[in-house]
């Protein structure tokens, strides 16, 4: 058997002999399960690590968030959670539709947090800022929170991938949410509220915030997107903690502006 | 090594490739590990989606197609089966269509790029040039 002589072809010359493929097909096997054990244990590392890498200690010298952004909540509600967001940011959008829900139902409608949220426009979106400006142009009708979710919900029609032209798109958005339309569109066309948005800009700039979304938990800031399972483990952590130690409450800055909320069931 | 031991190999670090990416999508690895380019822009962006599955996942399911052709390939019994071969020829070709418009959207719709999709495309390409060798092998062979 050995000795059998095959044909020409696939590679082979004539006279090869067959079976000295053998001890080669086994040490590739043993190669093939070598780099799958390896693939497997890497897999199983990554995807079983600690996801909170990219939080850091929380540094007293930066600016304290102070009656900037927008606020939902209670003023009574003993923590304040800070997202500083990027309406064109993927992770944003992603956060928004898939987390925010349960954060606001679960959490906010409960008196457990209060919730405010700040632009950071980054540089690499083309079209934030449009749609920065017009929220906060839905802001001056006291629609901000509609605007915010349907600029979210609506993101793959206005963003840069879409259009040259997001005001047309980001006032189409806005039209069923405005109770006065021509102020809402000429807003947009003044960029009227563009000296808010830099301002929440420059916030995010002195806190030295490495991308959106980030959020500000108490005494943690987190730089990446979270499930609603490990936000309100952070939350969770936070409420222990003022629990434990009142004073650590974060007062409420500004509570006449925090939006009055529809309870669950209202 | 044969090319079909190579297209094995390249399909099973396609298949990690693959199953890491998912594994992103799903919500399973908080952050991706890109160091030059834009990989959670492109993965998270609307294109990242075909026919309602992700497309990594797509991918995952390719390489795996193509780790299990190579290596029943590998076979005595199969080594010169010209169905496999052309099996192996149209899968790769699809394969690399697909990641032809992939990268297209990368450039010219996202304008981003994800070096694990140009790593991946790079292997496509790799498994097309060696299941095309293999195809004139086995054509080679019949007519021997």
């Amino acid at each position: 058997m050995a000795t059998k002589r095959v044909e020409s072809g696939r590679g082979r010359k004539a006279g090869t002999v067959k079976s000295a493929k053998q001890p080669v097909n086994r040490a590739f096997y043993l190669i093939i399960v070598v780099i799958a054990v390896i693939g497997i244990a890497a897999l199983a590392y990554l995807s079983t690590r600690p996801k909170a890498s990219r939080t850091v200690a929380f540094d007293s010298s930066l600016p304290t968030v102070q009656s900037q952004g927008y606020v939902m909540g209670s003023p009574s509600a003993p923590l304040e959670v800070t997202e500083f967001g990027d309406f064109e940011c993927p992770q944003c959008g992603r956060f928004a539709t898939l987390t925010e829900p349960d954060v606001r139902t679960r959490l906010v409608n409960t008196d457990s947090i209060r919730w405010r949220y700040i632009d950071f426009p980054l540089e690499m979106h083309q079209n934030t800022w449009n749609a920065s400006i017009a929220a906060a142009c839905a802001d001056e009708q006291g629609r901000f929170w509609e605007m915010h979710d349907a600029i979210f919900a609506a993101q793959d029609q206005w963003n840069t991938e879409a259009t040259s032209n997001p005001n047309k798109v980001l006032k189409r958005i806005g039209e069923p949410l405005v109770a006065d339309k021509a102020k809402f569109d000429q807003c947009i066309d003044d960029q009227r509220t563009k000296p808010k948005v830099q301002a929440h800009y420059q916030l995010a700039i002195a806190r030295k915030l490495p991308g959106t979304p980030s959020f500000i938990i108490g005494d943690q800031q987190i730089s990446e997107f979270l499930t609603y399972d490990d936000f309100k483990k952070i939350v969770d952590q936070q409420l222990a903690k003022i629990k434990a130690n009142p004073a650590t409450a974060t007062p409420n800055a500004d509570s006449a502006k925090a939006a009055p909320l529809k309870k669950a069931g209202e | 090594m044969t090319k079909r031991m190579w297209m094995a190999l390249i399909s099973l670090l396609g298949l990690f490739l693959g199953a890491y990416l998912t594994l992103y999508k799903f919500g399973f690895i908080g952050t991706l590990a890109c160091g030059v380019s834009s990989c959670e822009q492109v993965q998270t962006s609307r294109w990242s989606v075909f026919m309602g599955l992700p497309v990594a996942t797509w991918g995952l399911g390719f390489y795996a197609l193509m780790l299990a052709l190579a290596i029943v390939g590998m076979q005595e019994r199969y080594s010169d089966s010209s169905p496999l071969s052309l099996a192996m020829l149209v899968l790769t070709a699809c394969g690399a269509v697909f990641t032809a418009w992939l990268n297209y959207l990368e450039a010219f719709v996202i304008h981003a790029w994800c070096e694990w999709c140009l790593f991946s495309a790079g292997m496509v390409l790799v498994l097309l040039v060696l299941a095309i060798l293999d195809f004139r092998d086995t054509r080679t062979t019949i007519e021997a």
